[in-house]
């Protein structure tokens, strides 16, 4: 098995994050060729012809979310979504990291698409050496002139900010986002109205992520058609897939779109230990509900994921081998989901705390297998009934693993019992509201 | 941008088809099918919806996801369900999530019994929780401020307390802090949240979050009812609904919406001043000086040495009255003054007289804006008057209008105030100066009127009007000038009295730019509403101020304008209504001229101090309080012969001075009708029986009238209001049943064609004086000053303390700063205050408050610009 590299060619070269490097090795072509010898129009056929989809999480085709931005004068802004924050998910690093002047460029092209003046990198705040790389790349395409005043000589604009969050997940929700960069508590917002319509100050705003924009500068090179050829359906071109988890080889894989993911956990990734087998994995970050190991012989593609009950969101595979009890999983990503929840919507805030909490008793063997329905009744009351995807970021995959897992769960909690010397099992609700308030006062 | 025209659009919910605005939000429509969805986090009144409850969630067809019907406006042909199943299930999932960490101590909440969250519960809960994990703990309840209490437990993060301070009173304070499950309300500096709206959150609170300090605890619900009335504590007159205990207690005051009116808000003054209803330091029986000291009386014996004291007097009684005071009560006091008494001398004004003339072309209806009319004008000018201390909820208003509906603001004012940060232009001039001001934004409007060489003395513009028709004529000058010169190029041309723009804006110690700039932002703005103070009429250049208003309204076309107009932001609640009624040394009732004139308050002052008049009916006012030129009323009080006063408490004026003294009632126990700023009548409606055996102020004065000889054969409240109707001939005889609720403004009533003719001045406007050298005098009114404030003991906090507000470099020149105490001085007189350092105020200004307990400002006003001393103590 090998890697598809199309992204990550010659990604280690040594001085790529330096101007000279990349436009040595034809960097910046693209936003030339856009900007002198095609229209706005022509640049957005050519996006809409590669099919190429939105690489962040939701998977929407980037082509077609550009030219949903309105016509008019009124100032457009183009917002590069660089938060990464799905736990699982590390590819816009690598790209950040070595390649900045390919993001900047994209970005160029991405702006030509949107018609945007403004553009704003928004990176999470823990990538200060991407942050660091980007802010010497910006600058050096301002003194070139690439971006600024007359970009390229033209008699376009396109100011370009590199804005670093301050940590928190919601705010690589698309619209927690524009929240945080104007200098709000990064609550996400209601929609519609959709960013593309009013997002940044109210002004149409197309969001993308990094890796999405990274893409762009070789579709406007090779042309949309040639993008297309590659993948299946309606998954087209390569995907960088971070991996992790029970692996031998993690890290990040390039890879065409519906290649077998067993492929790439086996092959890329070699796989869980000697000895040890896939118990599940998560397909697309820590949100994207777990999938077991028959799973794996399905094309990675954003329509197999989906039909399996799953998605394919950031491409970030995390592995789980047999050794891994379900539980602390479980619990560990519900506290992530928790924390997280910025606490605007009663489902989101109130069903992520409950969550945690029944988990918590659960581990400790305080549960019953009546609290497993309440629990996965929880999942299935936050699902679709919050105001962003938080919610059900961390509904879906608990949903799935007491789905997957439901013997494991009564199992745990009733080893956990034992190991406690509890040898009654609080059945009686009103007994353990008794315990709960004794332990609250 | 006018009111909107609103299509209806027709939808279907639950298999109902109903018809709605196009454009509601689909909670707001289903109410017109009798359709409830409940919804916590929704407030119409709070603008754009946050749908973070999600408690309204419906399903639409054609939507695989169930939506908020909060956010989602309804349009033709939709087909909504709200009871389906998946509906049923999610609603009641909410109810779940919420009541988690809910503590659910209703039975010791004050909000039980009324609660939405309750409501909701009952009706859309499952009955029933499964959550038996440790709840959420917060330390509580916990001051929010003095007057809000916060219990943290109970709150479900609705975002309607917050959004409230950053969208509606935009003070900021309030924020979420925290996230997930530990967010908590607060302010962003831990702070008390403190201002002149924060009481409005305790309303907006569907649960028992936030309770009023001074509510907690007084009542459950089912022991309370409530009594709708009006506010009577400023002009903004805003509706309200007593809550009422036993029949005499007043326990709360909550808002009664009234989109013409108050859109729904009250201040905290009148949220929270009704405490001074029941302050032990009420009158509550009539006093009569025995002794040289006032003692407790029967009423009998009050009025029979009020009777006496009055006939004593006879024409050389005086009479002052309060804003307070209702259109029944001013009514019946002109009636006593000029009938029962041959006496013209009377006043509602504190500062300068009002040009009868004028008086008649401000009640214009086609002059007049109405207050809805903020909300969608292009732009408001507001000229000396700050809202958020003379009108608060106007202040609200305007900010509205900014705010959803891009409407610009333009302040013409000599003190920085309130609405500065929300402005499109402002111009800064100085105390006093408010005449220059104005005319030269007239010029800069290229109003003809400053743009004719005018000789310096052709003061009166009434001579220049020939017959009616004269405004239509004036606009037509205007346009035809417009024309021939084009508007702007008039900008530099010849004004008012040979002066150019430039000599007008240095006579007004403004800077032209700015009024440049201002003019600019009017020009074309499309509809205006003009929002001046009471202020700019007062002194003795009050006439030609409002002249130059006038000159400014039709430069910007006002009167051609259906959404155009002026509102007055007057001193006194009902001053509008007392003005109407007659209570105006030259005005009768309806605006008519009154056979005599009289004296005027400044003229009553120096005629009793001189021993012209012998005799002073005060109602609801002690000119040492709210008067300027405290010394000339000293003197006049130490000089009258009887002092007969209608008042709550006993002011130190009073106790001094006064003769008699009959108990004045409440907001709560009046029954009668006031005017509000916009000319909407509005009623008065008693809540509780008159405490202590008092009686109604109608009475005492009607008992009065009979006593001296001019008796009405108006026996209730009720023929009182209907005998001013009746001679009031704008108002048109209406009746209280028409009035209801909600009042109606009477330019909206044929009857508005009754009122006397008068024609809008096209005359040259007169060149304002020069303004004197030296550091100005400006005074400046704080919502906070007063009875109220003083008597109510949760507001007691807010009372203010005299400060002299300086700029930052005269401040350096006198070598003071922020803090320091000082001496304002003129004339003699002082002033101690203490400086507070205002960046905002334009050099060579020195402000002090008026209507403060001690250390009022009106010991150095004289109702002309007077330059003062400050120094260092």
């Amino acid at each position: 098995m090998k890697e598809t590299k199309l992204l990550t060619e010659g990604i280690h070269e040594p001085g790529l994050h330096t101007l000279e490097v990349y436009e040595g090795r034809g960097g910046y072509r693209s936003a030339r060729k856009a900007l002198f010898d095609m229209t706005q129009e022509e640049v957005l056929e050519q996006l809409e012809a590669s099919g190429l989809r939105g690489r962040g999480g939701a998977g929407f085709a980037m082509g077609k979310k550009a030219s949903f931005m309105p016509e008019g004068s009124m100032e457009k802004y183009l917002c590069c979504n660089a938060d990464e924050s799905e736990p699982g998910t590390f590819k816009d690093r690598l790209l950040m990291q070595k390649n900045p002047h390919l993001l900047i460029e994209g970005i160029i092209i991405g702006a030509i698409a949107a018609d945007a003046q403004r553009a704003f990198i928004f990176i999470r705040g823990e990538y200060e050496l991407q942050a660091k790389i980007l802010d010497a790349a910006v600058t050096e395409a301002y003194d070139k002139g690439y971006v600024g005043q007359g970009i390229f000589g033209s008699d376009r604009m396109l100011e370009l900010v590199v804005h670093r969050g301050q940590g928190a997940y919601i705010c690589g929700e698309e619209t927690g986002l524009l929240d945080g960069l104007e200098g709000n508590r990064g609550n996400p917002r209601l929609k519609p109205p959709f960013p593309a319509n009013q997002g940044l100050y109210q002004g149409p705003t197309l969001i993308n992520n990094v890796e999405t924009l990274c893409n762009t500068p070789m579709i406007i090179e090779k042309g949309g058609e040639w993008f297309a050829s590659m993948g299946i359906d309606e998954s087209t071109g390569t995907k960088m897939v971070s991996v992790s988890g029970n692996v031998q080889r993690p890290g990040n894989y390039e890879i065409e779109l519906g290649t077998p993911a067993r492929e790439i956990v086996y092959g890329l990734a070699g796989g869980p230990l000697e000895g040890r087998t896939v118990k599940c994995w998560f397909p697309g970050g820590s949100s994207a509900p777990i999938l077991l190991d028959e799973h794996l012989d399905l094309p990675y593609t954003f329509e197999a994921m989906a039909e399996a009950g799953s998605m394919l969101g950031s491409g970030a595979i995390i592995v789980v081998d047999d050794t891994q009890p379900i539980v602390p999983l479980a619990l560990r990503l519900a506290e992530f989901y928790r924390h997280e929840s910025c606490g605007k919507c009663v489902p989101c805030r109130e069903g992520t705390n409950w969550t945690v909490k029944m988990l918590e008793r659960l581990d400790e063997g305080e549960g019953t297998p009546m609290d497993l329905s309440i629990l996965s009744d929880v999942q299935e009351n936050i699902m679709g009934n919050c105001l962003c995807v938080l919610g059900d970021s961390m509904a879906m995959p608990i949903g799935a693993m007491i789905k997957h897992f439901r013997e494991e769960f009564v199992q745990h909690m009733e080893e956990a019992r034992h190991r406690r010397n509890l040898t009654e099992v609080a059945y009686g609700a009103g007994e353990l509201a008794g315990s709960a308030e004794a332990g609250a006062a | 941008m006018a009111r909107p025209e609103i299509d209806e659009v027709t939808f279907e919910i639950d298999g109902r088809e109903v018809t709605a605005p196009e454009g509601a939000m689909l909670v707001e429509a289903a109410k017109r099918g009798d359709v409830e969805i409940p919804y916590f986090c929704y407030e119409r009144k709070l603008g754009p919806p946050v749908g973070a409850c999600r408690m309204c969630l419906v399903e639409i067809e054609g939507i695989p996801k169930l939506q908020t019907s909060c956010s989602t406006p309804v349009k033709d042909g939709m087909v909504v369900v709200t009871t389906s199943d998946r509906v049923k299930e999610a609603q009641s999932a909410i109810v779940e999530f919420l009541l988690i960490n809910h503590p659910l101590d209703c039975p010791v909440c004050d909000k039980g019994g009324e609660c939405p969250l309750q409501d909701i519960s009952y009706g859309w809960g499952g009955g029933k929780s499964r959550f038996i994990e440790p709840k959420r703990h917060f330390r509580k309840p916990l001051e929010l401020s003095p007057l809000v209490a916060i219990d943290r437990e109970r709150c479900i993060l609705c975002y309607r307390c917050v959004r409230f301070s950053q969208e509606i009173a935009e003070d900021y304070q309030l924020v979420f802090l925290e996230r997930a499950d530990h967010t908590y309300v607060g302010t962003h500096d831990g702070r008390p949240y403190v201002g002149p709206f924060s009481g409005n959150i305790i309303e907006l609170c569907p649960v028992g979050a936030l309770t009023s300090t001074a509510y907690r605890f007084r009542a459950r619900p089912w022991d309370v009812e409530g009594s709708g009335s009006i506010c009577t504590f400023c002009p903004s007159q805003c509706n309200v609904q007593f809550t009422i205990r036993d029949d005499e207690k007043v326990l709360r005051v909550l808002a009664r919406e009234n989109p013409e009116v108050d859109d729904g808000w009250l201040c905290d003054k009148g949220r929270f001043g009704y405490q001074s209803f029941h302050s032990p330091e009420r009158l509550r029986a009539p006093m009569v000086r025995e002794a040289g000291a006032l003692r407790e009386v029967s009423w009998e014996r009050a009025l029979s040495e009020a009777a006496s004291a009055l006939e004593r007097g006879g024409a050389r009684t005086a009479a002052l009255a309060g804003g307070a005071t209702s259109n029944e009560e001013g009514f019946l006091l002109q009636h006593l003054m000029r009938e029962g008494l041959g006496s013209p001398h009377m006043d509602s004004r504190a500062a300068g007289g009002l040009d009868s003339e004028q008086a008649r072309v401000l009640s214009r209806p086609e002059l007049s804006a109405r207050t809805g009319d903020i909300e969608y004008a292009g732009a408001v000018l507001v000229v000396e008057a700050d809202p958020v201390d003379d009108a608060p909820i106007i202040d609200l208003r305007v900010r509205k209008a900014a705010r959803r509906n891009g409407t610009q603001v333009v302040t013409l004012s000599s003190r920085p105030g309130g609405l500065d940060a929300n402005t499109g232009a402002k111009v800064r001039f100085s105390p006093g100066a408010v005449e220059a001001a104005l005319v030269a934004l007239a010029a800069e409007l290229g109003s003809p009127r400053a743009s004719e060489e005018a000789p310096g003395d052709s003061g009166s513009p009434e001579e220049e009007g020939t017959e009616g028709g004269l405004a239509a004529r004036a606009m037509e000058a205007v346009a035809t000038m417009a024309e021939k010169v084009g508007v702007r190029a008039f900008g530099g041309g010849p004004p008012a009295g040979g002066l150019d723009s430039a000599a007008l804006a240095e006579r007004a110690g403004a800077d032209l730019e700015a009024i440049r700039a201002a003019a600019e932002v009017i020009r074309d703005a499309g509809d205006i509403v003009v929002l001046w103070g009471e202020r700019v009429s007062h002194g003795e250049r009050g006439s030609q101020a409002i002249d130059a208003l006038l000159a400014v309204a039709g430069a910007l076309g006002v009167a051609e304008r259906e959404e155009s107009g002026l509102i007055e932001i007057p001193a006194g609640t009902n001053s509008r209504g007392l003005r109407e009624v007659g209570v105006l040394p030259g005005l009768g009732p309806g605006l008519e001229d009154a056979p005599e004139s009289g004296m005027g308050a400044a003229q009553i002052a120096r005629a009793l101090g001189g021993g012209e008049l012998s005799t002073l009916l005060l109602m609801h006012v002690d000119p040492l309080e709210s008067h300027p030129e405290r010394p000339a009323w000293a003197q006049a009080l130490a000089g009258a012969g009887d002092v007969i006063a209608f008042s709550e408490f006993l002011s130190p004026g009073l106790e001094e001075h006064a003769t008699v003294v009959f108990p004045a009632e409440t907001g709560a126990e009046k029954e009668g009708t006031m005017t509000h700023p916009d000319g909407r009548l509005q009623r008065v409606r008693q809540a509780v029986g008159h405490s202590g055996g008092g009686r109604a102020e109608w009475s005492v004065l009607s008992e009065l009238c009979a006593r001296v000889g001019a008796g009405l054969e108006l026996p209730t409240a009720a023929t009182v209001t209907a005998g001013l109707t009746g001679a009031v001939a704008f108002y048109g005889g209406a009746a209280l049943e028409e009035i209801g609720g909600r009042g109606v403004r009477w330019q909206d009533r044929g009857a508005a064609a009754r009122l006397p003719a008068a024609e809008i001045p096209s005359g040259p406007l007169e060149a304002p004086p020069e303004r004197p050298e030296g550091l100005t005098l400006g005074t400046a009114a704080t919502l906070w000053s007063g009875e109220v404030t003083r008597h109510a003991p949760s507001l007691r906090f807010l009372a203010p303390v005299q400060r002299a507000e300086l700029s930052p470099s005269d401040a350096e020149r006198i070598g003071v700063s922020s803090g320091d105490e000082v001496e304002v001085s003129a004339g003699g007189e002082r002033v101690r205050a203490s400086v507070a350092l205002r960046q905002a105020i334009r050099p060579g200004s020195v402000f002090l408050l008026a209507g403060t307990d001690e250390e009022n400002a009106t010991a150095l006003t004289n109702g002309a610009p007077r330059t003062v001393e400050v120094t260092k103590v």
